[in-house]
């Protein structure tokens, strides 16, 4: 939906615009869509001009094509693939978290959640000495559950410090503040005016449920459209600047089946590339010693359905026992 | 400057317009101008120029904070997060068991849920809170101030008193032990008057006061600045009947939580929420859950549970982002010996099992921050032993039922 304007392309000059707009043809969109003999008729403008416009503007606005060959170069140049810390949480994953992907991490509360990012953030910053930026709308994150993690797992302290000055963390509350947070990352990243920040490589957002949720329900239409701004937003991180984004969302039933599902309704389903549920114990009277499982809901390349079980102890989140697959 | 229309904070409608007239960031906006804007999208002046202050205003937000400023979302990193909350004390609950499981206390900064049948004493902790919150800081308190939310009217201010009674003079008898100089002016000014004039009490009868009055206590947080404590007392009961569109429900609910998570991050204080049980009925049994709903689950960080087995009292802490999910039982056994108890501490496979022998004057050792000392919270001078209705940090007696003694302070 842009403007036309003088300038814009060739052969588009200001009378023109002007004739254009008075027949209330402002954008590129209306100018293209409408009827041009139509157009030639009542704004007598040339037709040959008026077709000759339309073809540099499609052109101009159109994706431009590329060959499989060079996008499997590039991906081939830009993608990485992140530890998360936890070796079976990477085996559902294959092998981790793909940059320019949006993985998102669904559960019923108190399911791991909060400990599955903590633990991706230690392992992006330590591992691999890469910053990671953490949104946090929910108020789980928790410093010292983060310094936890990094002390179990290497016992320099100095590291740890550096591990924990790599981790930015910024408390956002509201979804307007979230989309503000992140296009401030994307400016960050594009401009690469602070080399302080470094080389970004993971996003972690605990939870987007929380800021979106109090938009969405009753009949209420204006949080889908804020909700796809986000989804849009993510996506264009993800893919513009390869950097793994990690989301969580909260866990419905499913109302014929009874089965948990994400959140946040369908529009939303679409959004993540990958999706693992992670589930916990299905009430506060089971038995603690239950481990939590991670199963694989949605992904590119691995089967769905994949089952694997996940230790959130007291020190770091860890794999128990072999993958199970279940077809 | 390159934000995108669509996500400014701006009203469905006029972003709708503005998107059809072509507009695409901030910046275009901000160059047509007012006038312009109003030409364009067929709005009154007044409505783009107000448009045009929210744009500037996140834009200029974005300004300050590039140059250092505070912005309402703040940019830092863990380690700087870490010396904060190593900084903050925590709220100790006069249970040494509840604390440990929850990490030192109830904790600052974190929205903590507390879910629980009738009786089990969720009401009981909200005012044993709303009082230890205001322990001085020389004693390993946090020195801050309560707002007490009441939506079920269970809220007493005799047993408030009592507690606040029992908490000055354990406070004392610290002082007198240690004899040392900020203890004694500490206790100047800590006295049950003090106490009880520093709890903001707020009888909410429905969800729409409820509501009005949580969007509207950051203002007044702003104007108390002590406060470091948030009680919503019964955060269930307005919510649980009355509607009859659930999703509305859920979105009120919803927002609210965000709001309470904004007090609490943004005024440094802990928010404590009590929740009722409801019932589950599953395919083969039916259980207890806490109430309103699964998405209301991810409200709390911390959610503790409070049950019954038999006639032991547990607390779970079902979720925590910090600490290990864990129930401790607790056998509470009332002695009438007055004095320094035994308490043991068994560590079995996954739960902390705490054995209290229990006197009408318990004493219990606190641990908070590297400050251990022993406590004497409760004043209850009764020879006889109280009904068996102790509860988590053991002073509960309802106080209608109880006789009340001349000789009590």
């Amino acid at each position: 939906m842009v403007v036309l304007r003088a300038g814009l392309c060739p052969g588009l000059t200001e009378e023109m615009i002007q004739v254009l707009r008075a027949n209330n043809i402002r954008t590129v969109v209306d100018f293209v869509s409408s009827d041009l003999e139509d157009v030639a008729q009542s704004c007598s403008l040339s037709y040959k001009a008026l077709v000759a416009v339309r073809r540099v503007l499609l052109a101009q606005f159109s994706a431009f094509p590329t060959n499989g060959a060079d996008l499997y170069e590039e991906l081939k140049s830009s993608t990485a693939i992140l530890p998360t810390g936890s070796p079976s949480l990477d085996q559902l994953l294959d092998t981790g978290l793909y940059t320019g992907e949006v993985t998102e991490l669904a559960g019923a509360p108190g399911s791991g959640k909060t400990q599955v990012c903590l633990s991706i953030a230690a392992s992006v910053s330590l591992g691999l000495r890469q910053h990671v930026f953490f949104l946090d709308s929910t108020g789980g994150f928790t410093a010292s559950r983060l310094y936890q993690i990094l002390q179990a797992r290497v016992e320099d302290k100095e590291e740890q410090l550096e591990a924990m000055q790599r981790v930015q963390v910024v408390r956002v509350f509201d979804v307007y503040e979230m989309l503000r947070a992140l296009h401030e990352v994307r400016d960050c990243l594009s401009q690469q005016v602070e080399s302080s920040t470094g080389p970004l490589k993971a996003v972690l957002i605990d939870s987007v449920s929380a800021v979106l949720s109090p938009l969405l329900g009753g009949r209420q239409s204006e949080g889908v459209a804020i909700m796809m701004q986000l989804a849009r937003e993510l996506k264009a991180l993800a893919k513009e600047f390869s950097v793994a984004v990690v989301v969580t969302n909260q866990v419905t039933k499913d109302s014929s089946t009874g089965a948990l599902k994400s959140a946040l309704g369908r529009s939303w389903s679409f959004v993540p590339n990958t999706r693992v549920l992670l589930q916990g114990r299905a009430s506060p009277w089971e038995d603690s010693t239950v481990p939590r499982t991670a199963c694989l809901a949605k992904s590119p390349r691995q089967p769905t359905g994949m089952q694997v079980q996940l230790d959130i102890g007291s020190d770091d989140v860890q794999e128990q026992r072999p993958v199970t697959p279940t077809p | 400057m390159q934000r995108d229309v669509g996500s400014l904070p701006l009203s469905p409608a006029l972003r709708a317009r503005l998107l059809s007239a072509g507009f695409q960031t901030a910046q275009e906006l901000l160059e047509t101008g007012p006038c312009g804007l109003s030409k364009e999208i067929g709005i009154s002046k007044e409505e783009a120029l107000e448009a045009l202050q929210v744009v500037r205003q996140e834009c200029g937000c974005d300004a300050a904070k590039t140059a250092g400023g505070s912005g309402t979302a703040r940019k830092c990193t863990a380690l700087e997060l870490l010396e904060e909350e190593q900084a903050q004390g925590f709220i100790i609950t006069f249970c040494s068991a509840l604390d440990n499981i929850l990490g030192g206390g109830v904790q600052l900064t974190k929205i903590t849920e507390i879910c629980g049948a009738p009786g089990v004493g969720k009401t009981q902790l909200c005012m044993q809170l709303a009082v230890d919150v205001q322990i001085p800081e020389c004693f390993g308190g946090v020195a801050g101030e309560a707002v007490f939310i009441d939506t079920e009217g269970s809220f007493m201010v005799d047993r408030v008193a009592d507690i606040a009674a029992a908490c000055v003079q354990h406070c004392q008898l610290i002082a007198e032990a240690h004899q040392e100089e900020d203890h004694l002016k500490a206790l100047e000014t800590f006295s049950l008057e003090s106490i009880l004039s520093h709890i903001y009490y707020f009888r909410c009868r429905d969800y729409i006061e409820l509501l009005a009055q949580v969007y509207l206590l950051p203002d007044f947080i702003s104007e108390h600045s002590k406060v470091r404590l948030v009680v919503i007392d019964g955060i269930a009961f307005p919510f649980r009947h009355d509607f009859e569109d659930l999703s509305l429900r859920t979105r009120l609910l919803n927002g609210l939580a965000q709001q309470l998570i904004i007090i609490a991050n943004d005024h440094k204080s802990a928010v404590v929420l009590t929740n009722q049980m409801t019932t589950r009925f599953g395919q083969s049994q039916s259980m207890l859950v806490p109430a309103l709903g699964e998405s209301w689950g991810h409200a709390a960080t911390v959610r503790v549970i409070f049950h019954w087995d038999n006639t032991q009292r547990l607390a779970t802490l079902y979720k925590s982002p910090s600490q290990k999910e864990s129930t401790i039982p607790y056998n509470i056994t009332v002695s009438i010996s007055f004095g320094m108890e035994i308490f043991h501490l068994v560590r079995s496979s996954n739960c902390e099992i705490m054995n209290w022998s229990y006197s009408c004057s318990v004493s219990i050792e606190v641990v908070s921050q590297d400050f251990t000392y022993i406590l004497q919270p409760q004043g209850f001078r009764d020879v006889q032993p109280p009904p068996l209705t102790q509860n988590a940090e053991g002073t509960e007696m309802n106080p209608r039922k109880r006789p009340r003694r001349e000789e009590e302070k």
